[in-house]
């Protein structure tokens, strides 16, 4: 996991987004800044609403910001020519969508293929990376199927690997697990993880506090701002339920739903917890039980409450 | 080089992707694309079948021409229409408007080179016999001179054609009109009335069976007299709306003409009311009423053809609204405007060209079909292919672009965020 530290891939300063005019104006929002190096796994989290959906579709080049600046790879986005964003999506950015947006009349195996087409690739390897791809997602068999005839989880598999098909170097992930149980969350996890240690940038939003351990820094956004970052030491990290990491489970007396409990974890520990993920996953199986247990364990809390 | 070369690659796949995608879409909605592409087959169709007919009786009348040897240069009252639109105007007045007299006549004969010359004064009238079976329809009349059976090579099947000194109410028939007048082509001696004038016919012509020819007179239907006949009808002034010349050979033709030409620019004091056609030209449709007829129906296939366009923009413009959220799709993936124009012109494309295609086919069989009917064959020819097609490939472009636009113009977010 070679961290990169000063090769800052996006940088965002004072980045608004407004949604409507006149009385119907909102900002989704508010002014951020944020700096995400090469080789990040960030992990967003926020209540619903809050923007998150919002500034994955900005950094992914799909909207544009009302104010402020957006550099990627130290060029602002608003110098490129629209011809030359759709370019960088479909070599540098890879998306996975809130709501999975597979191609209705397109099987599995072609809407995986699908970005390879912008990348002027044959079709028989467009097929054959694609039907790769699948495979390591365990939806070999699912191929020919078409996307309403997938259950949820396969649907969210199919959505991932088409975003990972053309080996983005970014990627950001809008709850990738949302509706996965933890098993195939944690599968999900892994294949993230992986990338991570490729040295690809990867942005996840997730509800899921469990999945926050394997990200290297976690941001909580509120009404369209930026609460807290573990990498600026200054604000409260996430409660960490469950996490997979062997010794390092967390002790219930730190467990809090408060997200603004502050907490002393610095950055450097994260990373060097992220770090030990790595030997604890070849016996996923066991850290699955782990998990488990500390959720049923955190219900219980919550009822007693 | 290689830059290039990949460039030109990745086109060429995107390509064919775009075109298996077309035809995936279009293949999904069978029947919608089948309605679609048939407006187009009937535009396609009407126009093919409009100009191989067209080409048709331009080659009939060429043949003509060729069999003629090329010496045949031909003089026409008014000037040259140069358009359609002209035309149209032009054919309720021709008859009434003859703008060439017996004095050009008279200026014509002393051409050089010349070897035959013939004026063509037409009336339209009712021929009258005894004959209780007759009937009375309009027919033409045309006064002129023994020199047409030369021009026009009229043969005879009875009787004799006119010549200086035949008589003055002599007169010379078609064998249709002869068999319509006195119910048989041996009426040689029999007697008919033309505005009350008794004539007798001397001649009846061997069947020419070219209603359409560059004198554009029916021989067949109409009875010649003598050009001093025919102006006793008309105040014995000569209204010629054509007259037919004849050089000794073919390589004098143009230079004769040319003096015609300079002749009756002298005669008609400048004013050019007049056309001068030498050999190959006058192979031109002929009629005033065919070119009319041509111009307008190309212009009415023109139009079913534009309602095929408008099909084809109203089932894109549904096909993109559809498909709103794939093109977001599509977009957020890496496909930039270029791409999805392309995507959705290729659409378009692959309706227009199957309707062009197949539109062809069906002209080319309605023209054959027509042709039975008509005195003339149709032509088949590369022209009218790449006229069928060229026209298919351009409705599918003009109609395609503006939802082809639409599409690429969508903002992805907006068409994520759409819901079915
Ligand atoms: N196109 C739009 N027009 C108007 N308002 C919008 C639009 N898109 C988003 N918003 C508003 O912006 C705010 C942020 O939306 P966003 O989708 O980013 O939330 P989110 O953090 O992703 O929430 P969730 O966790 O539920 O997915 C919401 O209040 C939403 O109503
Ligand atoms: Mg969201």
């Amino acid at each position: 996991m070679a961290q990169t530290k000063n090769n800052t891939v996006i940088q965002l300063k004072d980045l608004k987004k407004r949604f409507g005019i006149g009385d119907a104006e909102h900002y989704a929002l508010r002014g951020i800044d944020l700096t995400i190096k090469k080789g990040e796994f960030v992990a967003i989290m926020g209540p619903s609403g809050c923007g998150k959906t919002t500034l994955l579709n900005i950094l992914g080049l799909l909207d544009r910001a009302s104010d402020g600046e957006y550099l990627l790879d130290g060029r602002s986005v608003e110098d490129l020519s629209s011809h030359k964003q759709a370019a960088i999506r479909s070599k540098n950015i890879g998306i996975i969508f809130q709501n999975f947006n597979l191609v209705p009349r397109m099987s599995v195996i072609e809407n995986v293929a699908l970005p390879l087409t912008y990348k002027g690739m044959s079709k028989t390897k467009r097929l054959t990376r694609a039907s790769e791809v699948l495979k390591a997602f365990h939806l070999s068999e699912r191929e020919y199927y078409m996307p309403w005839q997938l259950s949820g989880g396969q649907t969210q598999r199919v959505a991932i690997a088409r975003a990972l098909v053309n080996e983005p170097s970014i990627i950001l992930a809008d709850e990738p697990t949302g509706n996965l149980d933890s098993k195939a969350s944690h599968i999900i996890m892994e294949e993230l993880s992986d990338l991570h240690a490729q040295g690809n940038t990867i942005i996840m939003v997730t509800h899921n506090p469990n999945l926050t351990a394997y990200a290297s820094r976690v941001i909580h956004m509120a009404d369209g701002r930026i609460e807290s970052d573990t990498s600026q030491h200054k604000a409260p990290s996430a409660p960490v339920y469950g996490r997979p990491l062997g010794g390092k489970k967390p002790k219930a007396d730190e467990e809090t739903e408060d997200s603004s409990a502050p907490t002393t974890q610095p950055t450097d520990a994260v990373l060097e917890s992220t770090k030990s993920i790595q030997p604890v996953r070849r016996s996923m199986a066991k850290t699955r039980v782990r998990v488990k247990k500390v959720k049923i364990k955190n219900v219980r809390k919550r009822d007693r409450k | 080089m290689s830059e290039s070369e990949t460039e030109n690659n990745m086109r060429n796949l995107l390509f064919a992707h775009h075109l298996e995608n077309a035809f995936e879409s279009l293949l999904s909605h069978r029947l919608r694309t089948l309605l679609t592409v048939l407006g187009v087959t009937i535009g396609v169709a009407s126009v093919t079948a409009i100009l191989s007919l067209t080409e048709g009786a331009t080659k009939l009348v060429q043949d003509q021409v060729d069999q003629l040897s090329g010496n045949v240069g031909v003089i026409r009252s008014g000037a040259e229409i140069t358009n359609e639109a002209e035309s149209l105007t032009r054919t309720q007045t021709n008859y009434a408007t003859a703008t060439l007299t017996e004095d050009d006549l008279a200026a014509l004969e002393e051409l050089p080179h010349l070897e035959a010359i013939a004026p063509l004064m037409n009336i339209r009238t009712t021929l009258k016999s005894n004959d209780p079976g007759s009937t009375s329809k309009s027919h033409l009349v045309v006064g002129t001179t023994p020199d047409l059976a030369k021009i026009n090579n009229l043969t005879l099947g009875s009787g004799q054609f006119m010549d200086e000194i035949s008589n003055a109410n002599a007169a010379v028939l078609g064998e249709q009109l002869s068999v319509d007048l006195f119910g048989t082509e041996q009426s040689i001696g029999k007697t008919f009335t033309i505005r009350d004038q008794t004539f007798t016919v001397i001649g009846v012509l061997n069947m020419t069976n070219q209603p359409v020819n560059f004198s554009s007179i029916d021989f067949d239907n109409s009875a010649l007299i003598s050009l001093e006949s025919a102006k006793s009808f008309t105040q014995n002034i000569a209204q010629i709306q054509q007259i037919n010349l004849r050089a000794d050979s073919p390589s004098n033709i143009t230079p004769m003409m040319q003096a015609a030409e300079e002749a009756l620019l002298t005669t008609h004091k400048g004013e050019r009311d007049f056309t001068v056609l030498a050999s190959d030209a006058i192979a031109e449709p002929t009629s005033q009423l065919f070119r009319t007829l041509a111009a307008l129906s190309t212009i009415i296939a023109g139009i079913s053809l534009v309602v095929g366009g408008i099909g084809i923009m109203n089932i894109m413009l549904v096909s993109v609204a559809e498909r709103t959220r794939e093109i977001g799709i599509r977009k957020s993936v890496g496909a930039s405007n270029r791409h999805i124009i392309w995507q959705y012109i290729i659409e378009s494309l692959a309706i227009s060209i199957t309707g062009g295609v197949l539109g062809y086919l069906l002209g080319l069989f309605a023209a054959f079909l027509l042709g039975m009917v008509l005195p003339f064959t149709p032509q088949l020819s590369f022209e009218v292919a790449g006229i069928a097609l060229g026209l298919a490939l351009l409705t599918g472009v003009i109609f395609g672009l503006y939802p082809a636009i639409k599409a690429a113009r969508k903002d992805p977010i907006m068409s994520l965020r759409q819901t079915h």
